[in-house]
């Protein structure tokens, strides 16, 4: 940070360089193109071209997507993420609307922001693309800003206290001591957040909307075409295409961030999962041109940390030299008046009223929607939900089956995890609807009926949230006490009962809300799905949801989305959170 | 060798305490009071100690004078001033150190600098110029992980040192730190107050270490706690440096443990109306059984006496947690604690001798006779199913003792009990049970 030595970067470009090069060119060629994509004139059901020669500009134009979608993630994260960290009114108001927002499929978000922004861009392309960018936004964006929280409140006093003593301002201290406490979590969490991006790709890029059908260029849209005119070439080229763009971002960004993000632990061990170092950040090492710019946007934050915004103890607070002034026996009534109407309880009171106001006119569009609903829909979709949530259930069970004793096996071997650790990733990475086809080939030919069967494409999707949690929770599991069992000669089975079950309790409860939650919305594209052309549909919360989107039945649809919501927050907050405040408090290891 | 000028009273205090109280409210709802009118001050050129057991505010008085807290009730004050958000007179060493362990030496030190603003050449200089005052010379590129424990702190040390304020204030600084390292820092800070040569006139040192009070303090605050105050300000002339031989040295060490002992152990306990005595329940104090039946054994190892202190000493051990054990044994009248020592009673030779059961059925027949014990017993006696909720034992002990934590008494209580086979606890229905699987003793 402080050394100024002008020869460190070398004088002559790198063969590194050039890669940096190929990767700005291929980001900028992508930029040109969306723009002009965003330019052009509004084309609401886009032409597909099924050659495979069309199939790399569409890929280009999804990561594009999923790009844009993840900036904003990353905005909406630092922003409301910092305010419900530091402000218990915020706190109280966002945590609430992040488990709401993480509780709604993305067809639920569709009509609104379709209609709406298509409605504000008439002429381009503009509206319908930012509308499909938010929906990826929203399968993005709410696992980061949970975790960004914790992070946040999970920095120890003292270095606050330090932080303070020292005199550091707010950004300041946000550069220096918040951010990089949050760091790896944050990189984890983007890594993730991706995965959750591309689930619903296919859904985001192509859907209908009553009898309009609206497709964009891209690699979601191909697959779903590929789907609707069973065409098998182009269903595995977008699949191999879709692997390709995973692994190539888990190589060039996320291996790297996460390599990178390492030294922001706290703990002063050395150990990580992935303690080599990453191909990429070698490359990038080597490359003057990289370096040069990394250090011209350190340069930048250290400016903009030295910028503060109130100085607290040179500004005299205006409203205590007044009361300063007033003689003596006012001055404790003054006080008292002014504490009740201070500045930020206004402020809490006018956001409080405007969201009154907010949600009453959205109830009152919810209801006059609602309203015309006869009692038989109501009782429909009371049915529907009952069968959704036993798939749920069985999707649940049948991970648990596998994934618990294969994460275990994996976890308990630093061999086996380092083997496994690629697939699994890409694996949880990988978007399942595009695999429908297939595993549906799979179940028919097994004489499943969808009614059944939807269960298992639920599972393709969310079986990697609790494998990936039991494997973490594995490989923490204490070495002690593994070879005291050992010395002991306890049974196999002792050791699964007493030590590595209870050892992976904690992790697996997070495993379980994070698969259940998935599980929810995966509902809509596993009940009903489109296969060899035709249209599959199984009674179910999902499959209404879906059906009452294409049919552009908005009433059935809101009142769908109420009950969705309504189960799914109280599941989490009555049924989970007491499963998984046992498993804090008898199965977490003190440290 | 020299000694600080007498504060004279016309000098204004750096910072100071008025009448300060302060109260945490729990997760729980409960509130507890850690600080009760609370005076203090700070004056140039003199080392202030507060000394005081784990518990009695000490840390929270540091933290309202540095304005990292506000208190619930009272003033701090700068310069005579009251003043808001942090006191930029202080720079703070902490017990843990405080180190960003992804930054190197340098940068964690220059971090102190970063609110100034400075201009590169600056910071180098000024940063050079503390890493060098704790001879930290040629570490400037590690990381807080390439280094011992001891240079972690001389990091902390010079990041204080780096922003040039006038007070000094260190947070148990060498109690993370082994024993020589701590006499080796403790030295090093003295000489940098000493030799002026940096912007300190004065130091404010939290510690609850009698020996590192005494050789560093020109005015000793003892604390006692429940909820922390102050028992009394000794001062301490002393030339620096001191010689921990010496016979007043020694003379002041052994009154301020006498003025802590007295806390911890009245040796004439209050007169209490003889028709009272029996519903005046004991005070409990919050120290594990197990360690209790260490110290009973030890004691009766080395002959039936030994001197808290020493002990103390040897184990490398908190006095004041010697202290609570002795007067947990002595509760059950296992020892004696006559002054400074702690002497085994013939019942306390009996139970060092005995095997587990026998230690268990005097342990037993000893608890059942503590008042808090029989109260307990008899509510518990009187309820259906033999168990009462933890709630309802909390209630009962905020009756009888109401100036003490009920939910660590309990606590305490209940682990001995389990020792003594009297009562058991069911921490899935937070139940408290009478202990009836096998019933011992004569109970």
């Amino acid at each position: 940070m402080y050394s100024t030595d002008p020869f460190k970067y070398g004088k002559r470009l790198q063969t590194s360089d050039a890669v940096v090069f190929a990767l700005l060119g291929l980001g900028i060629y992508g930029l040109i193109a969306t723009a002009q994509r965003w330019q052009g004139v509004y084309q609401p059901d886009f032409k597909m071209d099924l050659a495979l020669s069309a199939l790399p500009l569409y890929g280009l134009y999804s990561l594009f997507r999923a790009m844009i979608a993840y900036s904003l993630s990353l905005s909406f994260t630092l922003i409301f993420g910092y305010l419900a960290a530091k402000n218990r009114f915020a706190e109280k108001l966002i945590v609430p609307l992040l488990d709401i927002g993480q509780s709604i499929p993305v067809l639920g978000f569709l009509p609104g922001l379709v209609l709406g922004l298509v409605a504000v861009f008439p002429k381009t392309n503009i509206g319908l693309e930012l509308a499909c960018i938010i929906m990826i936004f929203t399968g993005q964006v709410w696992n980061m800003t949970f975790s960004y929280i914790s992070s946040l409140k999970a920095v120890p006093t003292q270095l606050h206290e330090m932080a303070d003593n020292i005199g550091l301002g707010r950004v300041q201290k946000l550069l220096s001591l918040e951010l990089p406490c949050a760091a790896t979590g944050l990189a984890w969490n983007s890594l993730m957040s991706m995965a959750g991006g591309w689930f619903f790709l296919t859904v985001c890029e192509a859907f209908t909307l009553g009898d309009k059908n609206f497709r964009v260029p891209g690699l979601g849209s191909y697959m779903a075409l590929a789907i609707e005119q069973n065409n098998h070439r182009a269903m595995f080229a977008g699949v191999f295409l879709m692997i390709f763009i995973i692994v190539f971002m888990d190589f060039v960004i996320w291996r790297p961030i996460i390599a990178w993000t390492a030294r922001f632990r706290l703990s002063e061990s050395n150990e990580s999962l992935h303690s080599d170092i990453p191909f990429m950040s070698l490359l990038l090492k080597g490359s003057p041109f990289f370096q040069r710019l990394i250090d011209l946007l350190n340069t930048v934050l250290i400016r903009a940390g030295n910028f503060r915004i109130k100085d607290r103890t040179s500004t005299p607070n205006p409203l205590e030299t007044f009361i300063a002034k007033n003689p003596r026996g006012q001055r404790r009534r003054l006080k008292k008046l002014i504490a009740y109407f201070n500045a930020s309880k206004f402020f809490q009171f006018f956001i409080i009223a405007a969201l009154i106001v907010i949600g009453f006119v959205i109830a009152g569009k919810v209801y006059q929607l609602v309203e015309t609903l006869h009692w038989n829909d109501w009782r429909d979709i009371f049915v529907a939900t009952s069968f959704t949530f036993m798939r749920v259930l069985a999707a649940l069970l049948i991970a648990s089956l596998w994934a618990i004793p294969a994460g275990i096996w994996i976890g308990l071997s630093p061999k086996l995890t380092r083997a496994f650790q690629p697939f699994i990733q890409v694996g949880a990475s990988f978007p399942a609807p595009m695999l429908y086809p297939l595993a549906l080939g799979i179940f028919n030919a097994m004489g499943l009926e969808l009614s059944i069967s939807s269960s298992f494409l639920m599972l393709l999707g969310v079986q990697w949230y609790v494998l990936f949690n039991v494997l973490a929770g594995a490989i923490g599991i204490s070495q002690d006490l593994r070879e005291s069992f050992r010395l002991i000669g306890l049974t196999n089975r002792t050791k699964w009962m007493k030590l590595y079950l209870p050892s992976i309790f904690p992790a697996l409860v997070t495993g379980w809300v994070t698969a259940a939650g998935g599980a929810w919305n995966a509902s809509i594209v596993s009940e009903y799905v489109i296969y060899q052309g035709h249209t599959l549909k199984t009674r179910g919360l999902g499959a209404m949801i879906s059906e009452a989107t294409n049919s552009g039945n908005f009433h059935i649809l809101a009142a769908c989305l109420i009950v969705m919501i309504v189960t799914v927050v109280s599941i989490n907050r009555l049924g989970w959170s007491r499963v998984y405040q046992i498993a804090e408090t008898r199965f977490r290891f003190e440290r | 060798m020299m000694s600080p000028p007498n504060p004279a009273s016309t000098i204004s205090p750096l910072v100071e305490l008025q009448n300060v109280h302060q109260t945490f409210k729990l997760s729980s709802g409960q509130k507890i009071k850690v600080l009760k009118d609370i005076n203090l001050s700070l004056m140039p050129n003199e080392i202030l100690t507060l000394l005081g057991p784990s518990g009695s505010g000490k840390s929270t008085c540091l933290r309202i004078m540095a304005g990292l807290q506000e208190p619930t009730q009272g003033k701090a004050k700068r310069h005579g001033h009251t003043f808001d958000g942090a006191n930029t007179d202080i720079a703070m060493v902490f017990q843990n150190f405080a180190l960003l362990p992804w930054l190197k030496i340098f940068e964690n030190v220059a971090l102190g600098l970063e609110p100034l603003r400075l201009s590169k050449d600056e910071v180098n200089e000024r940063v050079k110029r503390a890493i060098d005052l704790v001879g930290l010379e040629g570490f400037e590129e590690a990381y807080p992980r390439e280094l011992s424990g001891g240079m972690k702190q001389r990091v902390g040390i010079a990041r204080a040192l780096v922003m040039e304020r006038p007070i000094l204030c260190l947070d148990e600084p060498f109690s993370a730190l082994d024993v020589l390292t701590a006499e080796v820092l403790r030295k090093e800070v003295l000489n940098l107050w000493i030799s002026k040569k940096t912007s300190i006139q004065s130091i404010i040192l939290v510690t609850h270490n009698i020996l590192e009070a005494v050789s560093l303090g020109g005015r000793i605050l003892v604390m006692g706690a429940n909820p922390g105050h102050i028992r009394i300000a000794i001062k301490n002339d002393l030339p620096y440096p001191r010689d921990e031989k010496s016979g007043k040295f020694k003379e002041l060490v052994d009154n301020i443990h006498d003025v802590i002992t007295e806390s911890v152990i009245p040796d004439a306990p209050e007169w209490v109306p003889p028709a009272l005595a029996a519903s005046v329940a004991e005070s409990f104090p919050p120290v594990p059984m197990n360690e209790v039946i260490g110290l009973i054994e030890m004691v009766c190892d080395q002959g039936g006496r030994l001197d808290a202190f020493a002990l103390a000493h040897t184990l490398m051990k908190d006095s004041v947690q010697i202290l609570l054990m002795a007067k947990a044994a002595e509760l059950l009248d296992f020892v004696d604690t006559p002054k400074n020592a702690i002497v085994a009673t013939d019942l306390g030779r009996r139970f060092a001798r005995g095997d587990v059961n026998t230690r268990k059925k005097m342990l037993h027949s000893q608890l059942e006779q503590l008042q808090m014990v029989k109260l307990l017993k008899g509510k518990l006696e009187s309820s259906e199913d033999f168990s009462i909720q933890r709630e309802e034992a909390i209630q009962l002990i905020q009756d009888w003792l109401p100036n003490e934590p009920a939910s660590v008494v309990l606590d305490t209580l209940i682990q001995w009990c389990r020792y003594g086979e009297l009562f058991g606890f069911n921490a899935d229905k937070q139940t408290i049970y009478l202990d009836r699987g096998e019933e011992v003793g004569e109970g």
